[in-house]
């Protein structure tokens, strides 16, 4: 599964499958501290491995910053730090 | 070797291009529109079949990501960098640190897992919400020819190859 921001260059690559979010440069998972927003593109990354179809690119549409996001359940981690 | 003065002027036009783009998302949209990317005429698509707390993930960045005690990525010359660096599953983020200069990596410093979640995937594995999560692995995202061909043909290659060592189910790659 290959995190994107640039949707059109994801087309011209054509990986097997792709998670597009319009966030900036160097965020694909979102903002530092935010644990919420990480695990929950992480969560629709790994389960998008089983609905993708080859090529597709999955476009959930979050916000940048103005979303409010919840843990995924089962999914509440600790941090090592 | 010297870069002509005209190689050096270009480098620090894309470097404040990325720069630019990391706090202005929608130029860097705007920018994507009309780059001519690689094109690839079949897709190498393999259907997961394993549920997820029985898979072995890797995670394979272009952020720059290397530890502290390994060779930074080389910022010298324009035409950027087609190596990578192999990182544990367990290195504490405090041993890492960035060398990418086309994009803005200050949030990356600040809390690695928005870019290179290997402190969540070690976790979510120790809770069993993943199998297992392999070796992660670093590329530089600013790579262009010569050494495109060199990842094509080499140091990507090669850590294909790893990852089928490790037997690997499904790869997470994330972008700078």
């Amino acid at each position: 599964m290959c995190l994107t921001s640039l949707k059109p260059i994801a087309e011209q690559v054509r990986s097997p499958r792709s998670l597009y979010l319009a966030w900036p440069f160097g965020h694909p998972l979102g903002e530092p501290g935010n644990l919420a927003q990480q695990l929950t593109v992480l969560h629709a990354a790994l389960y998008g491995l089983y609905i993708a179809e080859p090529g597709e690119i999955l476009a959930p549409g979050w916000r940048w910053r103005r979303e409010s996001y919840t843990i995924p359940a089962g999914w509440e981690v600790s941090r090592d730090c | 070797m010297d870069q002509p003065e005209s190689n050096k002027v270009w480098q620090r036009l894309q470097r404040a291009t990325g720069q630019l783009f990391s706090q202005i998302p929608v130029l860097a949209q705007v920018w994507a529109r009309g780059y001519q990317a690689l094109r690839f005429d079949s897709i190498p698509f393999t259907p997961l079949t394993k549920p997820l707390p029985e898979c072995r993930i890797a995670l394979v960045t272009t952020g720059g990501i290397h530890r502290r005690d390994q060779p930074p990525f080389n910022m010298a010359d324009a035409r950027g960098d087609a190596s990578y660096r192999r990182i544990s599953t367990t290195t504490p983020d405090a041993e890492l640190t960035v060398t990418h200069d086309y994009y803005n990596h200050d949030d990356v410093r600040r809390d690695f897992n928005i870019l290179f979640p290997r402190e969540l995937l070690h976790n979510l594995a120790q809770q069993g919400q993943i199998g297992s999560l392999s070796d992660c692995y670093s590329f530089m995202g600013h790579i262009e020819p010569p050494h495109r061909t060199t990842l094509i043909q080499q140091t990507a290659p090669e850590v294909a190859v790893q990852l089928r060592q490790e037997q690997v189910d499904a790869v997470l790659l994330t972008p700078a």
